[in-house]
């Protein structure tokens, strides 16, 4: 038996052989939002946050995780009574800038810049070319996401863009 | 309208429109009748459509394509349904076409719901959503569709009203009287009265452009929402709560077959629940993902390996001169003597680009759950009607008893044309007796496939003093594209396949030319990618032309605008070529070491021009900037365009760059992005896009752009270092 803390809410596992976190996010417990691309750890789609980093769940095992914060992108927003959703800032700064094409690729772009901005709040152009360049866009959308970070970034500081 | 009631009844299944949330699911059970009476002008439109009922076409579209019941619904609550026979991939295809639906039926844009539409609802789609067609031919469609069930509700309004229709407007998704506005029936009220409806034989009134109020507005996609929140289903997300994971055994060479298929220890592995072990195919039917590729190991499987090919003989196989060969162009009576001999002015060229993958980053899958009275499948898919089809021949059944479900796609690219997962998951299902899901690794997305086949150029020219082009010749070798995707569709001329020679052909004015096609068929599959021959062959005649630019020692804009023809066609190209040189302050002042270069091109009616601004450094070039210039004719949603040419500008580079498919021994080299990197936003340079619209037909956007961003960056590059890459990727 395991204990797995995913968006604040302790899962328990009765299986705790190790076996990626990805595969028991989506298979075992519905979390489809969390996507698989190359279960490598290459392309960064699977990306989610454990106890605040970026981390590829694909090539992270279960076991490595017990007890850690795990946030995946369906704990980045909150439904409000009337049905609408509160959006994390990043979440916003995507839509606002209409990042996603296919999507795929988005859930691990948010959580890679969620990570990322939590350690750099205002980060530099360079800085979030350097900290995105790892997460594969096979649409093409880096123009965007590179402007939804800075917008993010400006958002979590109290701008209002 | 009400004098021609008689000819046209649209009570073959009831009447659809009215029955709102209760007939999503009661059109599951629906197919469409035998052919009704069409009235002469709409069995016009139906064969432009329809070239022949019986064969499927590639790009065109099967069924009733006019009548309003097939693309709408009316719920009580005045929500508006519509159906898509079209696929979200990420183009914005579920918007474009809602804005066109929505437009012309006069709905508030909230009202509207957009769906993906399934197998069982009649729209027969054999070409797919493919060819960067389906905005060009689901507009006449779609707003004479819904043209007919506007005018239907203005028609029952006057009659609730008493008052003349002349008298009634249709907008925000209801009826109301010009010059009462207070008096407004919902389109959710007048669909109670729905059951006596008749469609009018007479085509309905079409709105004129400048009545047109969301085409050409950059809302904002309908389907973001969902993917930002992480709750949008792909094919890959399909799950049923009792489903089974399946794997299949892959062949170890390309052209391997299985000689001996055994169980071995397979029943001993943990989680088995099914296997099958057939002529060509082995797989395992297990518990969990894990256990099911686990399983694959335990299956006693001899494999004949066939020959083991190398990429040298791949490359020597795809030469000019080998295979089958026919002429797609020929102009005037002089090629062979203006370009005979070693005349020094004449300028000759040969480049290649390799096999390349189209690495998605969702990989192919499906859920099936076959039972005895009927098939239903979730996946995803460019093809939802072919893949039926594969399916129904699987398993041999009658295709009406096969619901296919296409689901969002993580891209496409022409991948999802033929993905293979749906049957491979229903022979699965079929094997176990209940629902198995088939999903892809990375490996198997990169080895079992197929490719963009690799292609070999020769091209040989020559040029006047004033600068004029006096010949080209243009010789292309390639494998099967669209030829590859069905014996039975009629694509190819005289088995030569089309998709080779797309953006083959030479679009400027010059007294005489030749372009030439061979083909061979490859060990490797190949197939359809985003643009068929585009990337390939206008990398080949746009660099071609550069270089006869830099013979004739003029501006390579200059030279590409004096030779542009004086046709309607040539004007936009001119145009788009100015628009570009303008934006990108071609001739202006750039940083040291930093140069233009340019490439144009014609494709699906759209035309599109682009400037690259690169330096290299160290032998390393960076990309800097990409200006687009681009007339798809009519847009429907500007927002939408620009982000398929920066889509279109980071795909073309990421292959300029980087992408190459080896085989070796016998096996694709690549198992996953290690040997296959993608580009990084590290790479991406900056892009701005100058959209020029033209005329009241909308062209095509997914492809054109993907067209001129090698020769531009290729062309900049020379201009820079003098020095002409003709081989991809530059990295290769």
């Amino acid at each position: 038996m395991m204990k797995l803390i995913i968006n604040q809410q302790t899962v328990i596992l009765e299986d705790d052989s190790p076996r990626p976190l990805l595969w028991v996010l989506r298979d075992e417990l519905g979390l489809m939002g969390t996507k698989f691309g190359c279960g490598a750890g290459i392309c960064g789609a699977c990306t989610v946050q454990v106890d605040g980093e970026a981390t590829r769940a694909c090539i992270t095992p279960i076991t490595m995780v017990e007890g850690k914060q795990i946030r995946t992108i369906e704990g980045m927003s909150t439904q409000l009574a009337d049905g609408s959703w509160q959006l994390h800032p990043v979440q916003q700064a995507f839509l606002a800038e209409q990042a996603p094409q296919c999507g795929w690729c988005m859930s691990g772009q948010m959580m890679t810049a969620v990570s990322f901005l939590e350690q750099n709040p205002q980060p530099t152009e360079t800085e979030i070319v350097a900290a995105m360049g790892n997460n594969y866009c096979r649409c093409g959308s880096y123009v965007r996401i590179k402007k939804a970070v800075a917008q993010a970034s400006q958002l979590l500081n109290g701008g209002d863009t | 309208m009400t004098a021609n009631r008689q000819k046209w009844r649209m009570s073959r299944r009831g009447f659809l429109i009215g029955l709102g949330a209760t007939a999503v699911t009661a059109t599951a059970t629906f197919t469409l009748g035998a052919k009704i009476g069409l009235t002469e002008y709409r069995q016009t439109l139906a064969q432009t459509a329809n070239v022949d009922n019986e064969t499927p076409q590639f790009g065109v579209v099967q069924g009733f394509w006019t009548d309003p019941d097939i693309w709408f619904e009316i719920t009580a609550a005045n929500k508006v349904l519509f159906y898509s026979p079209k696929v979200e991939m990420g183009q914005g295809i579920l918007t474009a076409l809602g804005q066109i639906a929505a437009d012309e039926l006069a709905v508030a844009w909230a009202d509207l719901e957009i769906i993906q539409v399934d197998t069982s609802r009649g729209m027969n789609d054999w070409g797919g959503t493919a060819g960067s067609y389906s905005v060009a031919a689901m507009y006449p469609l779609i707003r004479e569709a819904a043209a007919t069930l506007r005018e239907m509700l203005r028609q029952e309004a006057a009659i609730q009203l008493k008052v003349p229709i002349v008298e009634l407007v249709a907008q925000d998704t209801a009826v109301s009287h010009t010059s009462n506005p207070a008096t407004t029936i919902p389109y959710g009220d007048l669909i109670q009265f729905a059951d006596g409806w008749e469609v009018p034989t007479q085509r309905p009134p079409l709105k004129t452009a400048v009545a047109q109020q969301l085409i050409g507005q950059s809302l904002p996609r309908t389907d973001l929402l969902d993917k930002i929140l992480g709750h949008a289903t792909y094919g890959y997300d399909a799950h049923l709560p009792n489903m089974l994971y399946g794997a299949i055994a892959r062949p170890p060479t390309v052209q391997a077959t299985l000689r001996r298929r055994d169980e071995g220890n397979v029943w001993a592995a943990a989680g088995v629940q099914a296997i099958l072990l057939e002529d060509d195919l082995a797989g395992v039917v297990a518990n969990t993902r894990q256990q099911a590729y686990a399983a694959l190991q335990q299956l006693d499987l001899v494999w004949d390996e066939g020959k083991l090919w190398q990429q040298e003989e791949i490359d020597t196989l795809i030469t000019v001169g080998n295979g089958l060969k026919i002429v797609i162009q020929e102009d005037g009576a002089d090629v062979d003597s203006l370009l005979s001999g070693d005349d020094p002015d004449l300028v000759s060229m040969e480049l290649r680009t390799p096999l390349a993958a189209h690495a998605t980053l969702e990989p192919q899958a499906a859920l099936a759950d076959v039972q005895a009275d009927k098939v239903e499948i979730w996946t995803s898919t460019q093809a939802a009607f072919r893949e039926r089809g594969m399916v129904a021949q699987a398993l041999n059944r009658d295709p009406g008893e096969i619901v296919l479900h296409p689901l969002l796609l993580g891209g496409g690219l022409g991948r999802k044309l033929h993905s293979g997962a749906a049957v491979e998951a229903a022979r699965l299902s079929q094997a176990a007796g209940k629902p198995v899901y088939v999903g892809w690794n990375r490996t198997e997305e990169l080895r079992h496939g197929f490719l963009r086949p690799p292609t070999h150029h020769l091209l040989r020219g020559k040029v006047a003093k004033n600068g004029r082009i006096q010949a080209i010749t243009h010789d292309v070798a390639s494998s099967e594209i669209i030829l590859s995707l069905s014996a039975g569709l009629r694509t190819g001329v005289l088995g030569i396949d089309a998709g080779i020679y797309r953006g083959a052909t030479i679009q400027y004015a010059l007294p005489n030319r030749r372009v030439t096609v061979y083909k061979v068929k490859l060990p490797v599959a190949t197939g359809p990618w985003r643009g068929l021959g585009l990337f390939a062959n206008n990398f080949a005649v746009e660099s071609f032309i550069d270089a006869l630019a830099a013979k004739a020692q003029m501006d390579p804009v200059a030279f590409r605008l004096l030779n542009l023809p004086a046709s309607e066609l040539g004007l936009r190209l001119k145009k788009v070529l100015q628009a570009v040189a303008d934006g990108a302050d071609w001739g202006g002042a750039l940083p040291d070491n930093h140069a233009h270069g340019v490439a144009l091109l014609l494709d699906v009616h759209t035309v599109v021009a682009m400037v690259a601004e690169v330096s290299v450094e160290e032998s390393r070039v960076r990309v800097h900037k990409m200006v687009a210039a681009i007339d798809p004719g009519k847009i429907i949603n500007p927002a939408g365009v620009t982000a398929q040419v920066e889509g279109a500008i980071m795909l073309g580079l990421s292959s300029f760059l980087f992408e190459k498919i080896t085989v070796q021994d016998g096996q694709i080299r690549a198992a996953n992005f290690d040997r296959y990197p993608l580009l990084t936003m590290k790479e991406a340079p900056d892009v701005s896009v100058h959209l020029l619209e033209s005329g009241e037909t909308p062209y095509g956007i997914g492809e054109p752009p993907i067209g001129p961003v090698a020769a531009a960056v290729s062309n900049a590059i020379f201009a820079l270092t003098g020095k002409r890459h003709t081989q991809l990727p530059l990295d290769g």
